[in-house]
């Protein structure tokens, strides 16, 4: 009975996360074209719906009733496996996000997390692990395909997501200097009381490189402009899904846009507060309506979250895409030193500095 | 040899602009913001240049040159007289013209058939400077996406149903030929006829 009603909160939780995220995809797609096209003086799509809100809609329809082709002379276990080793890594990555205060409720003599699926103590090692194995899916779609290009697309993506995951990894090393955690629910607590917390801008030493490299990182890792390498559609047609139709390639977009609001997600609960206010406190609490400060929280996330996001379609409205050379030189040149030299003075700073 | 070559100065290096500024310019992705100023412009005054084309349609000029017509005069007779002007005119082949003599008339010759395959048709305008007798006019349709490339080959009927429903205010008749001279004109019976 307990482990029932334990499991059934779970899920409901997750069902509930999940939500959230595939609405958020939904929005993204359509905002993703909104905002390209109001930054090139266009409109977006119009046609669907007033100005064009349910294109998300149609497309998903649209993607659903496709035909699901596999190609000639593909690894049929290979190329049905890799969409899905896509997808579940971007989603299951969520599970250790919190998304507002870490505040228990007792719900049916149990204690419960309502903003967090689940706080294991190595919360960001756990999402940076889950994160290598999605591309693999990348990887195995791309040589599963048999084509040309959705093997160079793979291969582009095997090496760059190998040489910016590094980066990552090394950038949050200095938040996890200064935290003395690998848990985001504590690192999130541990910024509270004011922007000056926050690890881009706290003392001893404040993140602002380390930031700086993350977000660029992470940019790299999802394949997106200016580093969308993997999937350049000027000369690799679409990459590493070339070959992929119908709900299989919705599978790769799903999660293309499930991996942007995860590190999106990360880089806010990092670096920028997570659901903490750059105030102290929340307002909310401020009036003496404590049991809803959680509302201007959740808020406060969300909007961190797709700051971040709308980072992701401005870099693409404005750049154009890096040769492989410029890739690789930036990535090992300038991004590994700056992370490196990061680590090393955040640990001096935080050996003098002890808080 | 020796001269020349020492006349031959190395050429100044340009003085490098302040290479702190460079560096810090580098170093806060300088140029990256000025291009992400520039969308973000583009975002804020947003004026888009995009016309939703089924629903709202541009005002064409007063010379668009749309898919071509065949007119008549205000009695309902074709203008056409059959001359093959506007198939030699043509260049890219798109008029057939096949001319006869009005039955009864020996001096009037009209267009028997006439063909336009408009999937070849450049919109020039050259058969409509070329037409004597102005039978031949461009109107401003432009919509003629067709599923069978066959229909766009217009027969003498289709053409002149264009140049029906685009003209609907028809040149008055010319009298090329005064009755009282038409000596042989014996096709128009509501004309005076000269007395015999």
């Amino acid at each position: 009975m307990e482990i029932g009603l334990r499991l059934a909160v779970s899920l409901a939780q997750i069902a509930a996360v999940m939500g959230v995220v595939m609405l958020t995809v939904m929005v993204l797609t359509l905002a993703e074209r909104k905002v390209l096209g109001w930054m090139q003086d266009r409109m977006g799509p119009m046609e669907v719906g007033p100005y064009g809100v349910l294109q998300p809609i149609a497309d998903g329809l649209k993607l659903f009733f496709k035909e699901d082709i596999i190609p000639a002379g593909a690894n049929r276990f290979l190329f049905t496996l890799a969409p899905i080793l896509a997808l579940v890594p971007a989603m299951i990555g969520f599970a250790v996000i919190p998304f507002g205060p870490s505040h228990t409720v007792e719900l049916f003599g149990m204690q419960i997390k309502p903003f967090v699926i689940s706080d294991i103590n190595i919360g960001i090692l756990y999402i940076l692990a889950f994160a290598s194995i999605g591309a693999y899916g990348i990887i195995l779609g791309g040589w599963a395909s048999n084509s040309k290009y959705s093997l160079l697309g793979g291969l582009r993506s095997a090496a760059q997501v190998i040489s910016y995951e590094l980066n990552v990894g090394l950038a949050i090393v200095g938040v996890l200097l200064l935290s003395g955690s690998l848990s985001l629910v504590k690192i999130t607590e541990a910024q509270a009381g004011g922007f000056w917390n926050w690890y881009v801008l706290a003392l001893p030493f404040p993140q602002i490189f380390a930031f700086v490299v993350y977000v660029i990182s992470s940019v790299a890792e999802t394949n997106r402009v200016p580093f969308d390498l993997p999937e350049a559609e000027s000369e690799l047609v679409a990459g590493f899904f070339t070959e992929y139709s119908g709900m299989r390639f919705a599978f790769f977009f799903i999660a293309e846009y499930a991996n942007m609001i995860l590190v999106s997600c990360v880089a806010a609960a990092l670096f920028l507060g997570g659901w903490n206010a750059p105030y102290p406190g929340t307002l909310l609490g401020h009036l003496g309506l404590e049991s809803v400060a959680w509302i201007e929280n959740v808020v406060w996330f969300a909007a961190k979250v797709y700051f971040f996001l709308f980072l992701f379609f401005w870099l693409r409205a404005t750049l154009p895409r890096l040769r492989y050379d410029q890739l690789m030189r930036f990535g090992w040149k300038v991004m590994l030193p700056i992370a490196l030299g990061n680590i090393v003075l955040t640990s001096i700073a935080a050996y003098l500095f002890p808080r | 040899m020796t001269e020349h070559r020492m006349s031959t100065a190395a050429p100044v290096q340009p003085r490098r602009k302040s290479s702190f500024s460079e560096w810090i310019k580098t170093l806060t992705f300088y140029e990256l913001l000025v291009g992400m100023k520039a969308t973000l412009k583009h975002l804020l005054h947003y004026k888009p240049i995009t016309l939703q084309y089924p629903h709202e349609k541009r005002t064409l000029p007063d010379n668009y040159r749309g898919m071509l017509a065949l007119l008549r005069y205000d009695d309902g007779t074709e203008k056409c007289v059959g001359c093959d002007l506007c198939e030699a005119a043509c260049p890219s082949r798109v008029i057939r013209v096949v001319s006869a003599e009005v039955p009864g008339e020996p001096t009037k010759r009209y267009s028997k058939e006439y063909y336009m395959d408009m999937t070849r048709c450049l919109f020039c305008g050259l058969c409509v400077d070329a037409c004597p007798v102005d039978a031949l006019a461009m109107t401003r349709e432009f919509e003629w996406s067709v599923y069978d490339k066959r229909q766009l080959h217009l027969n003498k009927q289709q053409l002149l149903a264009i140049g029906d429903r685009s003209f609907p205010i028809r040149e008055k008749r010319l009298e090329l030929q005064h009755p009282n001279v038409a000596f042989f004109n014996v096709a128009f019976k509501h004309l005076p006829q000269k007395e015999s």
